[in-house]
């Protein structure tokens, strides 16, 4: 079976690189972008299975890559990295066709389930 | 003196200049001054208005006194002038009726004495003198007949002035008496005689001694020379001068106020009598007037001092009553802003807070990752040294992360904009629900909970699950504080038309004071290290605060603490 596609997009680079390979250790297909104006193309090219992707980050609107990646292809599943106290703009994501949050700090346990929930549905 | 009294004056209309020295309690400074200026403006008009009166009834009494005095004076000298008018009219009529011949006639003229001296008491003698200043004939107990009389002042006054009314003198008789003389003109032989009788002072002494006298008080007749005609109680005797240091000119009548040579005063009335050398004087030292004022002033005084008495009591009821409320009403004013302080206080920190935990967030979730890594990779290495205490220390890290996270969570959650859902709520439900939710523990402490829950509490518009969050925070509180056997009372009722409260009271340690104020801002623990976050007051104030209530809290050392939930009925309020 082919390992699941997951791309995560967050400006951290220390967290995102971190996720990233825990996941790949995890057997997943994980790559980390750390530019969200780099975020449609690579989605475009690499088709993933799932993006985590985080809704705030300096220069871009979340909620219109969010909008983008569903308008590109509504069947790739995107659950929100969410900051605490960014709830409203998780809350907003899940509006516009977000599949879940997560909270940071980033429980791995919690992370993979919702992942493989996110698959599951597609 | 009167820069003394200027300062003190300033000093009542500028406490901090005066009072500040006497009293370190502006509020008692405050009352005293009140009530010296209500004394002073309620009864220093009463004090004038006593006092001008005073002066005026005496004033008064002392004039009508005068008029009197005056009064009499003036009668004595109307019957003094009467009885030489009289004498006068009479010594003409003889001078009319006879002949120079027929009255220096002896035995005519003592047979005229007698008649007269019957009609005219005091009358001494009677006698007949020519025009060569001879007596020519004599009645009465002198043997005076042929007493040449030419040389004497009074024989010339009385060729001039056909009438004449002398001094009192002592004569050839020595004896104090005065004379009446009336020339006669003889026209059938070109001269004149003169009719002179003699009469005793002691009739012009019972004139003045007419004057209604008290002890001390004088009256005598003097001539315009100042020698006294008749004898006076004390200023000397008949003949004498009569000597008072600036006595005024004595021209026509008056009665005026003097200083006595003792220092005393009196009052000095006198009259000139008309047609004889003569004034009357009196001279009354005693004041029967001043002691009417006596009962007067006696009056005066107790109404003074029952006016004082009820004007400093009702001044100093009014003065209590006046600053009690100021001091009602600062202690309001100092109240909101303590707690309009408190707001403002808690919700800069809660930004502040919100802010940390945010920036501290993103350095949390890279640990995590960091840490979870790092375990990822030890757990797929093979054997390495020590393996299982890394992983031991690792976990170590995310408990902490954990921790932190928790505390970032609750903080952010509650610095975030909450939409509170307004359903209509029974606040004794929430109450019953919550303790339900700590029953066991309460049980399992021996601590005795009391419900006081009011029938037909009026339902409110709230959002139930904060409501829980902060009653819970609250109950839990109390249940922390107190000893096994000690009390939770958790009573509801209404408050006023708009609000309702819950109030959790327990018998616990209570909170020292100067902590009081410190227990609704964030990271406040008593609790020991690890046991709580120190944010459960400060996210159930902000709560309360934004559902548009109040929490208030009392407490006491040892007696335990009581907290007051104030929440609106409506939601519309908010």
């Amino acid at each position: 079976m082919k390992p699941t596609k997951v791309l995560l997009v967050d400006d951290e680079v220390e967290f995102a690189s971190a996720l990233s390979e825990r996941l790949r250790l995890r057997n997943y297909d994980a790559k980390a972008l750390y530019h969200a104006e780099d975020a449609m193309a690579t989605i475009m090219k690499d088709k993933p299975d799932v993006v985590l992707l985080d809704l705030k980050m300096p220069g871009i609107d979340g909620i219109e890559v969010l909008k983008a990646i569903k308008k590109f292809d509504i069947t790739i599943k995107v659950i929100i990295l969410s900051g605490q106290g960014d709830r409203e703009i998780a809350d907003e994501g899940i509006k516009v066709g977000a599949f879940d949050y997560v909270m940071k700090p980033v429980d791995i346990g919690e992370i993979i389930t919702k992942i493989e929930q996110a698959k599951k549905s597609r | 003196m009167i820069k003394k009294l200027a300062s003190f004056l300033k000093g009542l209309f500028h406490p901090h200049d005066y009072f500040s020295i006497l009293s370190r309690d502006r509020y008692k400074s405050l009352k005293i001054r009140i009530v010296l200026i209500d004394a002073m403006l309620s009864l220093l008009p009463l004090f004038i208005v006593v006092t001008i009166s005073y002066f005026w009834f005496q004033h008064i009494l002392k004039e009508d006194f005068r008029n009197q005095v005056k009064w009499q004076i003036e009668n004595t000298t109307q019957s003094i002038e009467f009885f030489i008018d009289e004498k006068v009219s009479a010594l003409r009529f003889l001078a009319s009726s006879y002949t120079f011949e027929q009255l220096s006639d002896q035995k005519m003229l003592t047979d005229i004495f007698r008649k007269f001296e019957k009609e005219f008491p005091g009358l001494v003698d009677l006698g007949v003198i020519d025009s060569n200043g001879i007596q020519q004939s004599y009645a009465g107990p002198y043997p005076l007949t042929g007493k040449d009389y030419s040389n004497q002042e009074w024989f010339n006054e009385v060729v001039v002035r056909n009438v004449y009314v002398s001094d009192v003198f002592m004569g050839y008789r020595r004896l104090p008496h005065f004379a009446i003389a009336v020339k006669k003109d003889c026209p059938e032989n070109r001269t004149f005689c003169i009719i002179r009788a003699t009469i005793d002072m002691k009739t012009l002494k019972r004139f003045a001694s007419n004057i209604n006298l008290r002890e001390n008080d004088d009256a005598f007749v003097i001539n315009h020379d100042g020698i006294l005609q008749t004898p006076s109680q004390f200023h000397g005797n008949v003949l004498e001068r009569f000597s008072l240091p600036s006595l005024p000119s004595l021209q026509g009548g008056s009665v005026l106020d003097i200083k006595e040579p003792g220092g005393g005063r009196a009052i000095f009335g006198y009259e000139p009598i008309e047609n004889s050398p003569w004034i009357l004087v009196s001279i009354i030292k005693s004041t029967p007037y001043s002691r009417i004022p006596k009962i007067f002033r006696n009056e005066l005084l107790l109404i003074g001092i029952g006016s004082v008495l009820i004007g400093v009591a009702v001044t100093f009821l009014m003065a209590q009553t006046v600053v009690n409320r100021i001091k009602k009403a600062d202690q309001e004013t100092e109240d909101a802003m303590a707690k309009a302080e408190q707001a403002s206080k808690l919700a800069s920190i809660g930004r502040l807070a919100a802010g940390v935990a945010h920036e501290i967030n993103n350095p949390l979730a890279i640990i995590n990752e960091k840490a979870g890594l790092v375990k990822d990779l030890l757990e797929l290495s093979g054997d390495v040294k020590d393996k299982e205490k890394l992983l031991a220390l690792i976990n170590g890290i995310f408990d902490s992360v954990n921790r932190c996270s928790t505390i970032t969570h609750r903080l952010l959650g509650f610095a975030r904009r909450m939409e509170a859902t307004h359903e209509v709520l029974d606040l004794n439900d929430i109450v019953k629900e919550v303790i339900g939710f700590l029953e066991k523990e309460i049980l399992f402490r021996n601590i005795r909970l009391e419900l006081n829950l009011a029938e037909g509490l009026p339902k409110i518009e709230s959002d139930k699950g904060q409501l829980q969050q902060v009653f819970l925070n609250i109950i839990n509180n109390a249940v922390d504080a107190i000893e096994e056997g000690g009390l939770i009372e958790v009573s509801t009722r209404v408050k006023d038309k708009n609000t309702v409260l819950v109030s959790i009271r327990d018998t616990g340690s209570g909170i020292p004071k100067d902590k009081l104020k410190s227990i609704f801002e964030p990271f406040y623990t008593t609790k020991e290290k690890g046991e709580g976050t120190g944010l459960g007051l400060f996210i159930s104030y902000g709560i309360i605060k934004k559902l548009g209530g109040i929490v208030l809290v009392e407490s006491e050392v040892n007696k335990g603490t009581t907290f007051t939930v104030e929440l609106p009925i409506s939601a519309e309020a908010v």
